[in-house]
C-alpha cells in the first residue's frame, strides 16, 4: 500500500507519465522567457507576474496568466515551458484537493511544498533536454503558523525559501537588485508596505523587467493589458482587478517612465 | 448449495433480512435544497457520516462505517481522476453512482459468498443553475434513485416514506439555510422517531393488528415535540451538517458547518446541544 491519498501516484498506476521522455529533445539551452516575483508585504503576500509569451524572438500571445491558483491560500508563478508548467499545477491543484478529502484534513505547508519538489524532480529528464524546464516560485498563507511564505525552486526540484523576496524568470536579474535595494535601504522594508504601496512596487518593478529583457511584456494601456497580481492573506487568494492596478499605474508608475 | 435458483433467491433474500437489521440502529441522513445550494444533516456519534466527494459533490452515508470507507475512497478516486483528465464539469454524481459504484454495491449484494456492503448512500450535486440540482439514493442492493428537490436515508422504506411526506408537506417554494436546517432537522426527527416506533412494535408483537392501526392513525409529531426528540439524542453525539454553497468562492463548493457556524442557525432551544 502506498502513501496514502497521493492522488499522484494514483495518476502513475493508471499509466500517467507528467512530461516527455528525455531523448526527445536537442539539449539547447534553456530560456525560461519571462518575469515572476513574489515578495511579503503587510498583510501576507504579493505575487505577480507579465502576461508575455514567446517562442523565440516571436511574440506568441500577451495576455498569458502566470500567476496560477492551486488552491485558496496557495499560488504557484511560473518561468520556464507553459505546456508542463500547466500540467504541474493541475496535477498539484487535484493533489492538494484529493489529499484533503481523501484524509479529511489540509496537506500541511511543508507538504505542499514536498509535492511541487517531488514534481520537478519527475520532470528533470525532460528539463535536461530542453522540452519541460520549469522554475516556478511558490508562495502561500501557512494557516498554522499565521505566516506568509515565499519559495523557489531550480530545475531538479531543489527548494529554497525566499524570506523576503523571490524573483523567477529572463527579466528576474534586472528586478533582483531593485528588490534588495529597496528591502535593504527603502523607505521601509517591503513586508511592512501597505496593500496599494506593495502593488505600486510590483507594477514599478515588472515595468524595469519589461524596460531591459525583451521577453518580458510591460504594461499596454492601448490594449488596457496590465500584469497579474495576486495578493494571499489569511482570507485567501485575490486577483487584483485592472480597474484597480489602472489609477495605481497612471499616478505613480507612468510618470517616472 | 446455492446453486439451485431457488436457494439463490432464497439466499438473497436472506441477505435482505440480514442487512435490513443491521440499520436499524443507525441514524438517518436529510438532504434538502435551498435556496443559497444543498444542505445535508445528520446525527453521528464516533464518526462522520457527511463527507466532501469533489467540488460540487457531497455524501452522507448509513452503515458500517469502514464499508462506506471503501466506497467513499472508490468515488472520490474516480471523480479526481475524471476531473484531472477530463475536466471537473465532467464529473456528475449520476454517472459516478450509475457506472461506479452501483454495480459494484449490486454486484456484492449477489455474491452469495461473499459479505455485502452494509450501507445506503445519498450523494448530492450542486448545479450551476439551481434547476439542475441533484439528489441520488443508493440502497445496499445497488438499487438506485434520482430525485429533485429532497432525499433522506433511514432505516427502513416505511420510515423513509414518512420523512419524505414529511419534507415534501412542510417545504415552502424557497427557504433560507437557517430555515432548511430547522425543517431538516425535524424531518431527522421524524425518521429517528419511526424507528423507535417500530422498535416498539416489534416488541409488542402479541397484538400486531392493534399496533399497525395505531401507527397508520398516529397524527404528524408537532415541532417542539419532534426538536425536543433531536435535543434528547443530539446531547450525546454530533449534530453534523455540511452544504453546497452556489456561491462560495474558489471551485469547491462543500463546507462543513463547525459549531460556530451552526449555533446562530439552529433554534434556541438546540444551541446548548452545538456548544458542548
Amino acid at each position: 500500500m502506498g502513501m496514502q491519498g497521493d492522488f499522484l501516484q494514483l495518476l502513475k498506476e493508471q499509466g500517467y507519465t507528467l512530461g516527455v521522455p528525455a531523448s526527445v529533445g536537442t539539449g539547447h539551452a534553456l530560456t525560461n522567457a519571462t518575469t515572476i516575483l513574489a515578495f511579503k508585504y503587510r498583510d501576507g503576500v504579493l505575487v505577480a507576474g507579465d502576461r508575455r509569451a514567446t517562442a523565440g524572438n516571436m511574440v506568441m500571445y500577451d495576455r498569458t496568466d502566470k500567476v496560477l491558483e492551486i488552491d485558496r491560500h496557495s499560488v504557484m508563478a511560473i518561468a520556464g515551458v507553459p505546456a508542463t508548467a500547466y500540467e504541474m499545477v493541475r496535477v498539484l491543484e487535484h493533489s492538494f484537493k484529493y489529499y484533503r478529502r481523501t484524509q479529511l484534513q489540509e496537506l500541511s505547508f511543508d507538504g505542499k511544498l514536498r509535492a511541487i519538489s517531488k514534481l520537478l524532480k519527475d520532470n528533470v529528464p525532460a528539463a535536461l533536454a530542453g522540452t519541460g524546464a520549469v522554475v516556478p516560485v511558490f508562495a502561500g498563507y501557512d494557516l498554522e503558523q499565521g505566516s506568509a511564505k515565499i519559495y523557489f525552486y531550480d530545475i531538479l526540484g531543489a527548494e529554497f525559501e525566499g524570506v523576503e523576496y523571490a524573483v523567477s524568470g529572463s527579466g528576474s536579474p534586472t528586478i533582483r537588485g531593485i528588490l534588495h535595494y529597496l528591502n535593504t535601504w527603502g523607505d521601509q522594508p517591503l513586508n511592512r508596505l501597505p496593500e496599494e504601496q506593495a502593488m505600486v512596487q510590483a507594477l514599478r518593478l515588472l515595468t524595469s523587467a519589461a524596460e531591459f529583457d525583451s521577453a518580458t511584456g510591460g504594461v499596454n494601456r492601448e490594449a488596457s493589458l496590465y500584469p497579474v497580481i495576486k495578493l494571499i492573506t489569511g482570507v485567501g487568494v485575490q486577483t487584483v482587478p485592472d480597474a484597480t492596478l489602472k489609477p495605481l499605474y497612471e499616478s505613480q508608475v507612468v510618470r517616472y517612465v | 448449495m446455492y446453486e439451485e435458483p431457488y436457494r439463490w433467491v432464497e439466499a438473497v433474500g436472506n441477505r435482505r433480512q440480514y442487512l435490513d437489521e443491521q440499520f436499524k440502529q443507525g441514524s438517518p441522513v436529510v438532504a434538502l435544497t435551498y435556496d443559497g445550494g444543498i444542505l445535508l444533516t445528520t446525527v453521528s456519534k464516533g464518526t462522520a457520516k457527511l463527507y466532501e466527494i469533489y467540488d460540487r459533490l457531497a455524501l452522507g452515508g448509513m452503515g458500517h462505517p469502514t464499508d462506506l470507507e471503501k466506497l467513499r475512497f472508490s468515488l472520490l478516486e474516480m471523480a479526481h481522476v475524471e476531473g484531472f483528465n477530463r475536466s471537473p464539469s465532467d464529473v456528475t454524481g449520476s454517472r459516478l453512482v450509475k457506472y461506479g459504484i452501483a454495480p459494484v454495491i449490486k454486484q456484492a449484494f449477489e455474491e452469495v459468498y461473499k459479505a455485502p456492503f452494509i450501507v445506503r448512500i445519498l450523494v448530492a450535486e450542486l448545479g450551476v443553475k439551481p434547476e439542475k440540482d441533484a439528489l441520488l439514493t443508493i440502497n445496499y442492493d445497488g438499487t438506485f434513485e434520482e430525485t429533485v428537490g429532497c432525499a433522506v436515508l433511514a432505516a427502513t422504506p416505511a420510515a423513509q416514506t414518512k420523512m419524505v411526506s414529511y419534507l415534501k408537506e412542510q417545504m415552502p417554494a424557497a427557504l433560507s439555510l437557517e430555515q432548511a436546517v430547522d425543517l431538516a432537522l425535524r424531518a431527522w426527527a421524524i425518521g429517528s422517531l419511526a424507528h423507535q416506533q417500530e422498535e416498539t412494535d416489534q416488541q409488542t408483537e402479541p397484538d400486531p393488528s392493534a399496533g399497525k392501526a395505531g401507527a397508520v392513525t398516529a397524527p404528524v409529531p408537532s415541532a417542539d415535540v419532534l426538536m425536543a426528540h433531536v435535543r434528547g439524542i443530539a446531547g450525546g453525539r454530533t449534530l453534523e451538517c455540511a452544504v453546497l454553497e452556489r456561491q462560495a468562492p474558489g471551485t469547491s463548493k462543500y463546507r462543513s458547518l463547525k459549531p460556530s457556524d451552526l449555533a446562530p442557525l439552529l433554534p434556541k432551544s438546540l444551541q446548548s446541544v452545538v456548544a458542548n
